[in-house]
């Protein structure tokens, strides 16, 4: 019976034409409005590195002044000072571990008919690759060793590299950065996670693919400048010097642990680390250490602005609109079809076989506003994305999104068509015959 | 009056006028907050950053690949910014720290007492050796801008020193001296007892941080007449004489380019474009938010006209017997605007309620500020208006039925 109703309903569509047509239009324009404003969000809150995300664990240590802070209040910065880096990373805690921070430096490219630019990349350690996935193009990531001794060695992204290079494989070539050569390792295939979680603080949380990435002690041997955030919470003495032995926090970190199980384990070490610290009368605000995961870490940092849940919001009130509208058209539609009902109640059709049949009708109009709205999410997604490349990046439906809008818009539709299906059952095959 | 009637005929058959009662309702509660974000929004993006002609004012970040000593290179910037200020169509040019609304630079906190434990507010730094009073074009308020043995150039391995003279916006002097004037008093960086004080010299009316929150902070500068050198990079602001600023910027960067014997990077960017990328974001929302509204309207006339329509079909008998009994033209008209104002009254009602929920909700949840009264007021009169030219339409028609031509097939 499914198919001969879902036929019928087919066919309804052609009667009432500008009615249908109404209803159908009603129905997209409210699913396209939130399958676009959800798809941002979609993209904004999703899982980047799935499968890995709860062994990725960002730890923070309040290092603030006690002086005019209240218990409980939140930390002035999460980023991490430069000693508690280095602690951190000869600790031997987890699996894998790296500090980072991003930087923008000059690069001069080793063709001549290039003019030097600024590029701006990271300096993390070598397990930063293995830790995020990241894929490589050619050669790998640096040794233990050029990080142990802070070698003028780099990786650059796909991007620069064909910038730079063309399509042959750069890796043993040089470029000048900072001033200095440096011999390319290796290159990362496209790699461009959005939002950008592993540099979340500081950065641009939505922006392209870095242009390279050199040791993290190479580049404090460099003095690399800092491209992001720094807080001071007390006076430091001049030069980069003074700001390594500061109490300035400006660096990230992360953990991979073998099990998320292992994360009371990383919890317990850093309280253990953090009360040695106190003892040599460090981090007096005396809060326990904390750690995050991917997506702790993303909520903590509001990575979801409130401007997107209020778009999101928005639009599906407006969808509830919608669909109070399509209850008054369906109710329109159907009421004129009171005489149809009534002959095949006679004839002996049960109230459940004319609900399923109404309620198939409404069905197939949900699936024709589903069509409509899929074109009309994509018209508007299309124009969300003009604003900006970055925006560009967010505004893609994905296949979940896909699916996403035609049950949203069956789903509303059946949920319209409730009531007046209801009604329809209600006919009495006598006063209906009788009248004609 | 034939409310009583009207009011009967309406609870007798209740499901088509509470769709519609529910549709204004919806419709009025999204669209006073929509309105009232809108506005407020709008009123974000137009704020003042304080620069007199931001379409003629740009800035250039320089960086210079040499291996010159601190000394050379703060002779280099002054020579670049003497060579800037000799470019035709060039009104005003200087050497800055920061720029309004680039999302890049510099705060600190501020006390007004050395033993002092809570700041007592946090500013953005300008800082210069140059006077960005004039190539910004702020508006002094009080007092004066620095003078010229005021300004000094300190090497950035050198202690950092604050300069004993201070220029602050006029929100930061009223939030840090409430009700006085500021010229005159001292503020410092920092509580310790062998900080020293900055006076304050002047105020200016507007100047924004970079990053221009949306609260008061957005206004919380301090100018410094003090350059720190010894890097590589600096930044020049330069203003040019209205209109020429596309062309005066390509010929600043090929002056630049040429008087330097090494490489150099230079990125060029109008205050224009900074702006552009800051308030992208709330633009965006504004778009979203007004195209919804006006699509939210047009759905809700929709439903009003398509309801009273089928109403007046369903009627046709009822509205010939009327007539042929004795009902005017005007009394049938009437009977449909009341009962769609009626219908529309229940709708405006509960989308009050509605809105201040929706707010309410917004408030708690998204950070967003309490709806004033009058969005709800003025929605609902909007609605009512629409709800009655809506089923003007239909009740025209309704009362153009001929008493025979309706009557005859009963």
């Amino acid at each position: 019976m499914f198919g001969y109703y879902f036929t019928l309903g087919l066919r309804s569509l052609r009667r009432n034409r500008a009615l249908t047509a109404l209803m159908v239009l009603t129905l997209a324009v409210g699913v396209a409005a939130s399958i676009s404003t959800l798809t941002i969000l979609h993209a904004m809150s999703g899982d980047p590195i799935p499968g890995k995300s709860t062994r990725l664990l960002v730890p923070h240590l309040d290092n603030g002044q006690v002086d005019g802070w209240a218990p409980g209040e939140k930390p002035d910065d999460v980023q991490m000072t430069y000693q508690d880096a280095v602690n951190l990373l000869k600790s031997g805690q987890g699996e894998r571990r790296t500090v980072l921070f991003g930087t923008e430096m000059p690069l001069e490219p080793p063709r001549k008919d290039m003019p030097a630019f600024s590029a701006a990349g990271m300096a993390p350690t070598r397990d930063f690759f293995a830790m995020f996935d990241v894929p490589f193009l050619h050669g790998q990531t640096w040794s233990e060793a050029d990080d142990a001794r802070g070698a003028d060695v780099v990786v650059l992204g796909r991007a620069m590299a064909e910038k730079l290079f063309g399509d042959a494989n750069p890796v043993g070539r040089q470029i000048r950065l900072m001033n200095v050569p440096f011999t390319v390792a290796g290159v990362v295939d496209y790699w461009n996670p959005r939002p950008r979680y592993y540099k979340l603080v500081g950065g641009d949380t939505f922006g392209g693919a870095d242009d390279f990435y050199i040791p993290f002690a190479s580049a404090i041997r460099h003095e690399a400048g800092i491209n992001g955030g720094m807080s001071c919470s007390t006076k430091r003495e001049p030069g980069y010097a003074g700001l390594l032995a500061s109490e300035c926090t400006w660096l990230q970190f992360w953990f991979e642990t073998r099990s998320s199980g292992d994360r009371a384990e990383l919890q317990a070490w850093l309280d253990r680390y953090t009360g040695e610290q106190r003892k040599l009368g460090r981090f007096k605000r005396n809060v326990p250490a904390r750690v995050y995961d991917v997506m702790e870490w993303m909520d903590e940092l509001k990575i979801v602005g409130n401007d997107n849940k209020l778009s999101v919001w928005l639009a599906f009130g407006f969808l509830a609109l919608c669909l109070v509208n399509t209850i008054g058209l369906l109710l329109a539609k159907f009421s004129v079809r009171a005489s149809e009902i009534g002959v095949r109640r006679a004839l002996g059709a049960s109230r459940r076989e004319i609900f399923s049949q109404f309620l198939i009708e409404t069905g197939v109009i949900g699936l024709a506003g589903g069509l409509l709205g899929l074109a009309l999410s994509f018209g508007a997604l299309a124009l969300i994305g003009m604003q900006s490349t970055e925006v560009a990046a967010m505004a893609r439906m994905d296949w979940e999104m896909l699916g996403m809008t035609f049950v949203l818009s069956v789903a509303a539709a059946l949920l319209a068509g409730l009531l007046p299906t209801w009604r329809a059952c209600q006919v009495t095959p006598a006063i209906q015959l009788k009248s004609q | 009056m034939e409310i009583r009637p009207i009011l009967s005929a309406l609870l007798r058959n209740k499901t088509g006028p509470i769709l519609v009662a529910l549709q204004v309702a919806l419709s009025l509660a999204i669209l006073a907050n929509a309105t009232y974000i809108v506005n407020e929004r709008r009123a974000v993006v137009a704020r003042p950053s304080g620069i007199a002609d931001e379409h003629a004012t740009f800035y250039i970040q320089a960086r210079n690949l040499d291996n010159d000593g601190p000394e050379q290179r703060l002779a280099t910037f002054k020579h670049e910014r003497d060579l800037l200020r000799a470019v035709p169509g060039v009104a005003s040019v200087a050497q800055v720290s920061q720029m309004p609304l680039s999302n890049s630079g510099w705060n600190t906190s501020i006390t007004l007492d050395q033993r002092q434990e809570r700041p007592s507010a946090s500013a953005s730094m300008y800082l210069s050796s140059d006077s960005i009073v004039q190539t910004f074009g702020l508006r002094l308020v009080e007092g004066r801008d620095f003078l010229p043995e005021e300004r000094l150039d300190a090497n950035e391995k050198a202690e950092a020193r604050p300069p004993p003279q201070i220029i602050v916006t006029r929100p930061l002097a009223e939030k840090l001296w409430p009700g006085v004037s500021a010229i005159g008093k001292t503020i410092y960086f920092g509580s310790n007892e062998n900080v020293t004080g900055s006076r304050v010299v002047g105020v200016v009316e507007h100047l924004q941080t970079q990053s221009a929150q949306i609260d008061e902070k957005g206004e919380f500068s301090i100018v410094m007449p003090l350059q720190r050198y010894g890097d590589s990079r600096t930044m020049f602001a330069v203003r040019a004489e209205p209109g020429q600023r596309d062309r005066v910027m390509k010929e600043a960067e090929s002056v630049l380019r040429k008087s330097s014997p090494t490489p150099m990077i230079l990125e060029m960017r109008s205050v224009d474009q900074d702006r552009k990328d800051r308030y992208r974001g709330d633009v965006a929302l504004q778009w979203m938010l007004v195209t919804v509204s006006l699509l939210m309207l047009l759905i809700t006339c929709c439903g009003i006209v398509g309801m009273a329509s089928l109403w007046v079909t369903q009627r046709r008998k009822q509205i010939g017997v009327r007539r042929a009994l004795g009902a005017r033209k005007i009394d049938i008209l009437r009977y449909f605007i009341v009962e769609n104002v009626m219908i529309t009254s229940g709708g405006v009602f509960g989308g009050v309620a509605l809105g201040l929920a929706l707010n309410q909700l917004l408030v708690s949840k998204l950070e967003m500020a309490r709806l004033p009264a009058g969005y709800l007021a003025g929605g609902a009169l909007l609605f009512w208006l629409i709800g009655v030219i809506a089923a003007y339409g239909p009740a025209w028609k309704a009362a153009s039925i001929s008493p025979a031509t309706a009557t005859r097939s009963v």
